[in-house]
């Protein structure tokens, strides 16, 4: 008590310390819209799990090298001989796909609260800006321990950037940093991860969070009819909202962690530039655009293919532009809430054919072979006529 | 020029002329883009990859002197991937990067074909598509054979 006396006493003799206090009790006593709910902890989810990735990142990288010849040996150091590495790898490798799907349904919540509408359209485009930047940092973390899936997969993820026209060619060499995947490769992805990213999401978040707070949480009311919320209805920030968030923050950590005992990542092979694996698939969160592709055959194909994975991001950001009406409340925009159900539902099955193309599965009690382009084809009872 | 600043409501000054701080104001602007570009342009140049190796021309393919016929061998020629196989008439060398979306291609002996793993392209014989999203064939490169030595050129 003594102590805490003292240094507040010393605070205040130098800063206007009321001001500080004043501006830090008026943040946690905001209340928030009386509709707000469990749905709305996935924004700070996300930022949770950003917190997550930069603690286990920075200590990854104590142990991490990024070169051909030492990456995968120094992820298998870390895993096989540092006090907890694998606990921490795996917690970074599970992190990065909850980070990603925490700020999906985060975009989902507020797309179809109609939160996105005036006056928070700028708020809705540096979500997009960090969704983007989430994905990113996905794709090139993946390249890191250097295994064959990952070496192949980064090699056909890079070449569809070829692809593009009159630029292509020339975005692929720089972003390989040379024709073909090589240390070079590595490198440019390391930096990437590791230093730019993380400054420029930090940015984002910050942006992104000042322009939540300079307008508050939207209510349901239709756009330019909101009134400001009455103490009495509004949920308190503080405590209310915050113990929401804490809750899941620890459940959080209870998933990060059982996900990393029960369901480890694997290390893979050590990536050989002379050997293609087969059945070589990027993660999950690229499975929709990875099936679209294969639908665009042809010497255009590929240029369409990637107009039609360009589409659904260029209307994500234009979409608070697009859609004017001014309802909020999801039953009063029917049409809006179809085309963002046609989008969820449409990257869901896409990716899902993404997930089981080119296996076998057994459905009713009969086995299919699905092909390139998930179509499923009965396989004969006797073995496949390839072998291997 | 003072009475905007101290509040003077005559408004029927002329058209503004260049004056002394506006001019001052374009020179500073120009001083600061030169100096901004001068410190973008060699920065970008920075990142730009800095070329490598050889370019074209004959590369010795030591895993190829010793191939039987109907036997093949993966090499990296300057750094791109190359298959090289000996067939009734000779050894022939073509790209293994196949022209859809950059994945190694193997030759299948027993097919006579170059298949790819990842989405099922097929070439014939001499890199032809013969099925798959493949856009174009695989480029062919010429071989030579000096006193059991085995030279391919990618150019
Ligand atoms: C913010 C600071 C971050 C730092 C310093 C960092 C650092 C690292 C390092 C050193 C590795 C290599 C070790 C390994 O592969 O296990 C790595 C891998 C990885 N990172 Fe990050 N990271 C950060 C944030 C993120 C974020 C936000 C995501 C995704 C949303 C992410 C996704 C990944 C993935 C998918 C891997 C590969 C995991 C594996 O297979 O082991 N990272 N990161
Ligand atoms: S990379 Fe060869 S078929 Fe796609």
């Amino acid at each position: 008590m003594a102590l805490k006396h003292s240094v507040s006493g010393f605070l205040a003799d130098r800063y206007d310390m009321e001001t500080a206090t004043g501006f830090l009790r008026k943040q946690a006593g905001k209340r928030l819209p009386p509709h707000t709910s469990w749905l709305h902890v996935f924004g700070s989810l996300s930022l949770l799990l950003f917190i997550s990735q930069t603690i286990t990142g920075i200590m990854l990288l104590i142990y991490y090298r990024p070169t051909p010849d030492e990456a995968h040996k120094s992820i298998q150091y870390i895993t096989a001989e540092v006090n907890y590495g694998w606990l921490y790898r795996q917690i970074h490798a599970w992190g990065a796909t909850l980070m990603i799907l925490a700020v999906v349904l985060h975009m989902t919540r507020t797309y179809f609260f109609g939160a996105y509408k005036k006056p928070r359209e700028l708020t809705w485009v540096s979500g997009v800006l960090i969704f983007i930047v989430t994905i990113t940092f996905g794709f090139t973390g993946y390249l890191l321990p250097w295994n064959q899936i990952a070496f192949w997969a980064t090699t056909v993820g890079t070449e569809s950037a070829n692809k593009i026209p009159i630029i292509g060619e020339w975005l692929r060499y720089f972003i390989r940093g040379g024709d073909v995947v090589t240390g070079e490769t590595l490198s440019r992805f390391f930096v990437v991860h590791v230093i730019i990213l993380p400054w420029a999401l930090t940015g984002l978040i910050a942006v992104h969070l000042f322009l939540m707070r300079a307008t508050n949480l939207a209510t349901l009311e239709p756009v330019g009819e909101e009134k400001p919320i009455e103490p009495k209805h509004g949920i308190p920030f503080f405590p209310v909202h915050v113990c929401k968030e804490s809750i899941v923050a620890v459940l959080l950590l209870a998933v990060l962690v059982t996900l990393s005992v029960l369901a480890p990542w694997e290390i893979g092979e050590p990536a050989d530039p002379l050997v293609t694996p087969e059945h070589i698939k990027p993660e999950w969160y690229f499975l929709p655009s990875y099936q679209l592709l294969k639908y665009f055959e042809g010497p255009y194909g590929a240029f369409f293919g990637i107009v039609a994975c360009s589409v659904p991001f260029l209307l994500l950001f234009l979409w608070p532009f697009l859609d004017r009406g001014k309802h909020r409340h999801p039953k009063k925009r029917p049409i809006a809430v179809g085309i963002g159900l046609v989008g969820l539902i449409g990257a869901l099955v896409l990716g899902y054919l993404g997930h089981v193309s080119e296996t076998e599965q057994t459905f009713f009690g009969t086995r299919y072979h699905i092909d390139h382009y998930g179509v499923p084809h009965r396989v004969a009872d006797k073995s496949r006529d390839e072998g291997e | 020029m003072s009475n905007r600043f101290l509040g003077n409501t005559e408004m029927n000054e002329p058209t503004p002329q260049p004056t002394r701080r506006s001019f001052l104001d374009w020179v500073i602007g120009l001083f600061s883009a030169v100096t901004v570009g001068a410190m973008t342009i060699p920065a970008l140049a920075y990142f730009w990859p800095a070329a490598k190796g050889g370019k074209g021309g004959d590369v010795e393919v030591k895993e190829a002197a010793n191939l039987k016929p109907g036997e093949s061998a993966i090499v990296q020629l300057q750094g791109k991937a190359a298959i090289v196989r000996r067939d009734a008439s000779g050894l022939v060398a073509y790209s293994a990067v196949c022209t859809h979306l950059g994945c190694l291609v193997k030759w299948d002996g027993a097919r006579k074909e170059f298949l790819c793993p990842c989405h099922a392209a097929v070439f014939d014989a001499s890199g032809r598509v013969v099925s798959g999203p493949a856009p174009a064939p695989l480029p062919a490169y010429k071989v030579k054979e000096v006193s059991g030595k085995v030279f391919v050129s990618t150019t």
